[in-house]
Order: structure tokens, then C-alpha cells, then sequence
């Protein structure tokens, strides 16, 4: 990495606060995350770990601009984030795509919206879909496609605006072991020509490994970040042996085992709440 | 199950029920007078197709019942879908018009009636009224509905790749409602022909509804049939369209990625 490693993301003494339906109730509200600070210098590969319900959507949804902070700043180069904008792009967990449009229109769906020139956006929307291995389904609709066929449609569609930060929740979590490890594949390898920030969440510690520069790990909640792993060894990681690799075995089972414990105390927390009740 | 055994099963089914109707009346099973026999319906019908029931041919009949139902059914339409749209967007508007939705539409309209008739008189404008009343306040429930089960992530995804608040409306709650508006005008329009009846019983000299109640009070149970027979057919003839305009216009229905 190149000397001058700017700063894209920033987070600053985030907390974020969910308000109950019964105002001032005892039951009033969730305090989904407490006291984040968080930082991802510009395209770097990050993957955010931790036990269902720590917040790990309400990190992404905040940095997307869906959703203020109670207090704290959330900073994208600099600025606070405000609302959605194409700078930043969003691929879920759910293809979300637009069962209306052709895969084609569907991947040139931000670039229209934007009223970008026909001859503009259509060589690399045919560009993208090549890498992903989607020539000659141009023209299908998704209802047509596979489950991971629809993901890198999406993928397409999010990588197409050229975002400078794509947020991922849990992108590959509903496709099956073989197709996850070739979406992996192909994310790293069109990260590293585009070279986006990435911010991925996932609960597949491998997952991480082979993906991310560094990966965080997240208590249960409410929500704060307890660990920072810099994952050694230099890309291209081998997919196949990375389990299996001397230099990620110790990582490999310290992020495992942090992963537990937060997993543990977010269970044991909630038979302790359902006990007192 | 192929379409054409379905088919085949169906139309059998429905020859044989007409067959045994048939036979019940010719060897006298039951007094035709309760059960015309589907001969006798015939004959009826090819008479009144010549003659006309009650000074008015029977295409006049069957054209007064289609023209009011489909007027008052194609305004509902077009007033309710926005409306329910709007309400589905603002939550405020929702808020405000709901009671008032949620009162009107389990009433049954034959309640109405008697309002409607000092309100519009006995002319045609209380008969739309009662024909409008009750598909508009199906279309609009419909329509609210659709927009809230719109998919927030995928408005989310739209917000992301640039989409501003008439884009998002335009290009992905739109199409993402539009099934949804296609089942609720599907049962709307059954709703309106079953209005119809309620309609017609407000002082009408023609129609179908019309014909059937009045062909009742002298016992005329041939012609009655006929009339249902008539109803049933163009309900049926009505939904149908709607839903082949569904398949053509709307293919993603039901599917989803
Ligand atoms: N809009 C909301 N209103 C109220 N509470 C919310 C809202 N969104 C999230 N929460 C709460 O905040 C906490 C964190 O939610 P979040 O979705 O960020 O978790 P997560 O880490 O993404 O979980 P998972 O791994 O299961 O996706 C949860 O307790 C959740 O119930
Ligand atoms: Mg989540």
C-alpha cells in the first residue's frame, strides 16, 4: 500500500439508540451500539465479525446514510454522511433485484436513473457482466437466474456506479459452500483491479480470512468493537489451503475463539433476560 | 397436472352436471317450476333474444348491466389506485382515511340503498354510486397494502444507485405494486357485479340484475336462471380478461429474486 493511506471511513464515538414503541417505557428502546470508533483508510478490504444482533447492519446502514447516529460522527472522506448517494454502493444478503428488469437493465439501473448517456453506460455494464460470467444472460430476467448468478448481478449493478465504498451484509450467506467460495474468489479479484474500500460483514471467520485486509470483532450488544486482526500473508491467498496454511492457523483460532466468546456471552445474556422476566 | 387434462376434467365435470339437469327435468324428477330444465332455459333464452323481456330486447339488458358496472368499476379505478397509492406512501393521509374505509367496506351496500335513492334519486347516478362505492373502496385497501409490501431493501438499493424520491416511486414501487393492483382490481370487479344486483334492485325497468328480480315476482324461474346463468357467464368472461391482461402485462408476478 501506497505511503499517504487516506482515511474513507471514519467513525467516531458512535452510539445508536433505537426507541421503543412505548415512550419512556421500561422496555423503551435497544441500544444497538455503543461507543464505536472505527476506521478504514481508502481501498482497504475489512470484514466486521460478531454475534447475530450486535449491530453489525446498523454499522453499514449509518455509513450508507439510511440512518443518523444518536451521537458521534460518522465521516465518509472527511464529511459527515448524510443520505444514500451513488459514491457509496450496498449489496444485502437478498439479491434485491428488480424482478421487472432484465439483467441488463437491471446492472445499468443506477447509471439511468442518474440520465447517463445509452453508449456511456452500456459498455461497462456488458464489461462487468463478463467478469461475472454472465455473457449471453443479458436479456434473461432474475427470476431466471440461480441464486448466485442473481449475487453477481447485484454485485454488477452496486460496481457499476464505481463506488468508492461498497457496504456488504452477509452478501454470500444464502448461497450454498461452492458457490460461495467462487464469489469470494471473484469479489478479490475485482477488488483488487478496482480497488474499492470494503467493509464486509460475515459470520464465516474463513470467510474473513480470505477476504480482508483486517478483520474487526463486535461484542454482543450492545454493539462495541473488542478486537482489530491484521491478516498476514500476501495476495493472491489461496482459497483452497488457507485453513490449512501455518501462517493463518494462529489467527485463524484467536478470531475464532474471540468470535465465541462474544457469541457465548450474547446467548448467555439472552436466557438471562428471558429468566428475569 | 397438464393444462389439457385440467381442461378435459373440467368440461366433463360441467357436461355431466348440465346432463343430469337435463335428465331430472325430462323424466320429471322435479316440478319444472322449480328447476327448469337447461332445454326449457334454452328455449327461454332464443325467445327473449327475439322478443325481448318486458318491451326491452335481451341484449339491451345485458348491455344496461355490463355498461354500468364497467363505468362505475373503470372510475373506481382510476380514482382509487392513486389514492391508495398516496395512502400507502403517507402515512398521515392513512392515518386520516382509514376509519372511514375500514367502516364503509364490510357494510353491505344494500344498506345504502335507501340513502343513495334520496341522495341521486332512482335515476342512474344512484346505481353507479352504489356500483363505485364498492369497488373503489376495494381498489383503494388493495393499493395502500401493495405499497407496504414493498420490499425496503430494495428501495434501499434504488436510493444507493442514485434513484431521487419520483424515481423510486416511478421505476420500483410502481412495478413492485403492480401484481398486487392487477389481484385487488381482479376482486374488485367481483365485487361490482355482485353490487350490480344491489344496483338494479333500486328502481330499474332494465338490466340483468333487473330482469331476474322482477322475473321472480311472477314466477318465471326459467328466465331467472337464464339471467344468473348470464351473470355468471360475464363475471367469469370479466375475470378472465383481467387475467390474461395480468400474465401479459405483469409476467413477474410471483416471482421473486
Ligand atoms: N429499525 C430498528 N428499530 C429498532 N431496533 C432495531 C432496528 N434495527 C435494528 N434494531 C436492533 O438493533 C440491534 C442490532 O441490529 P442489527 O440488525 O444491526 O444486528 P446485526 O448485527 O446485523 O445482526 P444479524 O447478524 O442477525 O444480521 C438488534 O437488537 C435489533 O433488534
Ligand atoms: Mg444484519
Amino acid at each position: 500500500m501506497s505511503g499517504e493511506a487516506r482515511v474513507t471511513i471514519r467513525l467516531e464515538g458512535v452510539d445508536k439508540f433505537f426507541g421503543g414503541k412505548t415512550a419512556g417505557g421500561a422496555n423503551g428502546g435497544t441500544l444497538a451500539l455503543k461507543d464505536i470508533s472505527l476506521e478504514l483508510t481508502e481501498g482497504e478490504f475489512v470484514c466486521l465479525l460478531g454475534p447475530s444482533g450486535c449491530g453489525k447492519s446498523t454499522i453499514l446502514n449509518l455509513i450508507a446514510g439510511f440512518d443518523r447516529p444518536t451521537s458521534g460522527e460518522v465521516l465518509v472522506n472527511g464529511t459527515a454522511v448524510e443520505k444514500p448517494t451513488p459514491e457509496r454502493g450496498m449489496v444485502f444478503q437478498q439479491p434485491t433485484l428488480f424482478p421487472w428488469l432484465t439483467v441488463i437493465d437491471n446492472v445499468t439501473f443506477g447509471p439511468r436513473m442518474l440520465g447517463v448517456a445509452r453508449c456511456d453506460y452500456l459498455p461497462p455494464a456488458r464489461k462487468y457482466l463478463r467478469n461475472m460470467g454472465l455473457e449471453g444472460f443479458e436479456n434473461h430476467y432474475p427470476w431466471q437466474l440461480s441464486g448466485g448468478m442473481c449475487q453477481r448481478v447485484a454485485l454488477a449493478r452496486a460496481w457499476i456506479s464505481s463506488p468508492g465504498i461498497l457496504l456488504m451484509d452477509e452478501p454470500f450467506g444464502a448461497l450454498d459452500a461452492q458457490t460461495r467460495l467462487m464469489m469470494q474468489e471473484l469479489l478479490v479479484n475485482i477488488w483488487e483491479s478496482a480497488r474499492t474500500t470494503i467493509l464486509f460483514v460475515t459470520h464465516d471467520v474463513d470467510e474473513a480470512l480470505y477476504l480482508a485486509d483486517r478483520v474487526l470483532v463486535m461484542s454482543a450488544r450492545p454493539g462495541r468493537i473488542v478486537r482489530n486482526f491484521t491478516v498476514p500473508g500476501n495476495r493472491p491467498r489461496d482459497i483452497e489451503n488457507l485453513a490449512s496454511d501455518p501462517s493463518m492457523m494462529e489467527i485463524r483460532r484467536d478470531v475464532l475463539r474471540c468470535v465465541r466468546d462474544e457469541v457465548r456471552k450474547s446467548m448467555e445474556h439472552s436466557t438471562h433476560d428471558s429468566v428475569s422476566v | 397436472m397438464t393444462i389439457w387434462r385440467r381442461s378435459a376434467i373440467s368440461i366433463l365435470s360441467v357436461v355431466s352436471v348440465l346432463a343430469l339437469w337435463q335428465l331430472a327435468g325430462t323424466l320429471r324428477w322435479v316440478d319444472p317450476l322449480l328447476l327448469p330444465a337447461p332445454s326449457e332455459v334454452l328455449q327461454t333464452a332464443v325467445f327473449l333474444a327475439a322478443n325481448g323481456y318486458q318491451q326491452v330486447p335481451l341484449w339491451q339488458h345485458i348491455f344496461v348491466s355490463v355498461a354500468r358496472a364497467l363505468a362505475a368499476f373503470f372510475v373506481a379505478v382510476l380514482v382509487g389506485i392513486p389514492l391508495g397509492l398516496l395512502m400507502g406512501l403517507n402515512a398521515s393521509l392513512d392515518a386520516a382515511l382509514d376509519p372511514f374505509i375500514q367502516f364503509l367496506r364490510p357494510l353491505p351496500k344494500i344498506a345504502l340503498i335507501p340513502l343513495t335513492v334520496v341522495w341521486f334519486g332512482i335515476g342512474e347516478t344512484s346505481k353507479f354510486f352504489l356500483i363505485f362505492i364498492a369497488c373503489f373502496l376495494s381498489v383503494v385497501v388493495g393499493a395502500s397494502a401493495a405499497v407496504l409490501n414493498v420490499q425496503r431493501d430494495r428501495i434501499r438499493a434504488a436510493k444507493l444507485l442514485g434513484a431521487d424520491r419520483w424515481q423510486i416511486f416511478r421505476f420500483v414501487i410502481i412495478p413492485h405494486t403492480l401484481p398486487e393492483l392487477f389481484t385487488s382490481v381482479r376482486l374488485s370487479i367481483g365485487i361490482g357485479w355482485t353490487a350490480l344486483i344491489a344496483a338494479e334492485l333500486v328502481a330499474a325497468t332494465a338490466g340483468l340484475g333487473w330482469m331476474v328480480l322482477n322475473a321472480g315476482n311472477y314466477l318465471r324461474t326459467d328466465i331467472v336462471i337464464l339471467g344468473i346463468l348470464l351473470l355468471g357467464i360475464i363475471g367469469y368472461a370479466l375475470d378472465l380478461m383481467l387475467v390474461l391482461a395480468q400474465k401479459h402485462f405483469v409476467p413477474w408476478a410471483g416471482k421473486d429474486a
